[in-house]
């Protein structure tokens, strides 16, 4: 049988406090959080605070670990926050921390699982994410599986000593595009 | 412009205040009224401002019943035990003074109240638990369209005896 949590590359577990060494590395690293919230340095503790907080996913915040699915080797997480329970709408935040990752498909196939798993199990209607203008590589994954741009947060974000538009991007029940197409 | 998501023909929903708490009080301790409810034991002003006066909200959304005419507090209503997931709410409904029985008040208290469900909480099922022999109450609650749907045999005790409940369900677009 297959697992709700389990995509083609990967597989969504809960965080747990292990965790947090790996976490701690990726986001003090700046091509991580280029593109991430993050703009101040971490500490270890504030980190396994971090793990603790988020290592029983539920409605009120559905969070994993991504793991591969060859070696269970730790590569990122993906969050499913602020949901509106009478909106039936969440955020969706994801990161691949593991640089080794990226461009492999791994982003993608921790969209698509996570999307699922919110529709088909916390029975959403509507995830909706952020994405900063200059990220097209994560845009482009986005779309792929089929979010949808609304707007453009004009000048919303100040990083590297200038401003950047956010832009505002969903996926609504039954859009999710499943199909493993390259 | 069309009445709001608390308005019905004879009641009023609102949240309840601090001043609710005595009338509550009275009616929650009276026998008349507690025969009807699944609770053993008395309760305490402590006990009723705890139940009544925390904001409604998603996870437990609970209303002051109020007549129309005259704003009089008459009983209270809710949706309490919402599951996101699930969408499905259990509800409890009391019209707490006596001389409101029969008048309609209770059936237009029930459309309101899941009106609000479906329509602002975004609910998918509503159910809810009657002694099996309060057969009032149960004609009341498949007027406005809640099914039949189990008697969970022996599973209150009081007055030295079991009772059967009945699990009701009324799902999203059988509100009548």
């Amino acid at each position: 049988m297959t697992s709700i949590f389990e995509g083609t590359l990967i597989r969504l577990r809960a965080r747990e406090p292990e965790d947090a060494p790996l976490l701690y590395q990726w986001f003090n690293d700046p091509e991580v959080t280029e593109h991430l919230a993050m703009r101040y340095p971490l500490s270890m503790k504030s980190e396994r605070e971090f793990v603790e907080s988020v290592s029983s996913p539920g409605y009120a915040h559905a969070g994993f670990a991504v793991e591969t699915l060859a070696e269970s080797r730790l590569i990122g997480g993906v969050d499913l926050i602020n949901i509106r329970p009478e909106c039936r709408c969440a955020s969706l935040g994801i990161a691949i921390g593991d640089k080794s990752f990226w461009d492999g498909g791994y982003g993608t196939d921790t969209m698509r699982t996570a999307c699922h798993f919110g529709f088909a199990m916390m029975n959403l209607h509507r995830i909706e994410l952020e994405v900063y203008a200059n990220n097209e590589r994560a845009r482009h994954v986005y779309e792929k599986v089929g979010f949808v741009l609304e707007g453009c947060r004009r000048q919303a974000l100040y990083k590297y000593g200038r401003y950047q538009d956010v832009l505002v991007m969903s996926l609504l029940e039954g859009e999710l595009r499943l199909d493993h197409r390259p | 412009m069309a009445p709001g998501p608390f308005e019905g023909e004879l009641i009023r929903l609102r949240a309840h205040e601090p001043e609710d708490v005595d009338r509550a009080f009275t009616w929650l301790n009276d026998p008349e009224v507690r025969q009807f409810l699944g609770r053993q034991y008395p309760f305490s002003r402590k006990d009723v401002t705890e139940r009544l006066l925390p904001a409604p909200s998603f996870a437990s959304a609970l209303f002051a019943i109020v007549r129309k005419e005259d704003g009089l507090l008459i009983g209270d209503c809710g949706l309490f035990g919402a599951s996101p997931e699930n969408r499905g709410a259990s509800l409890g409904i009391q019209i707490g003074d006596k001389t409101c029985w029969e008048g309609g008040y209770g059936t237009d208290a029930m459309r309101v109240v899941c009106r609000f469900g479906f329509e602002t909480m975004n609910l998918h099922r509503i159910d809810l638990h009657v002694l099996a022999w309060n057969e009032r109450a149960i004609h009341v609650y498949e007027k406005v369209g809640f099914h039949r749907e189990a008697v969970c045999r022996d599973a209150m005790f009081r007055f030295g005896k079991y009772y059967d409940i009945l699990v009701m369900g009324l799902l999203r677009g059988e509100l009548r």
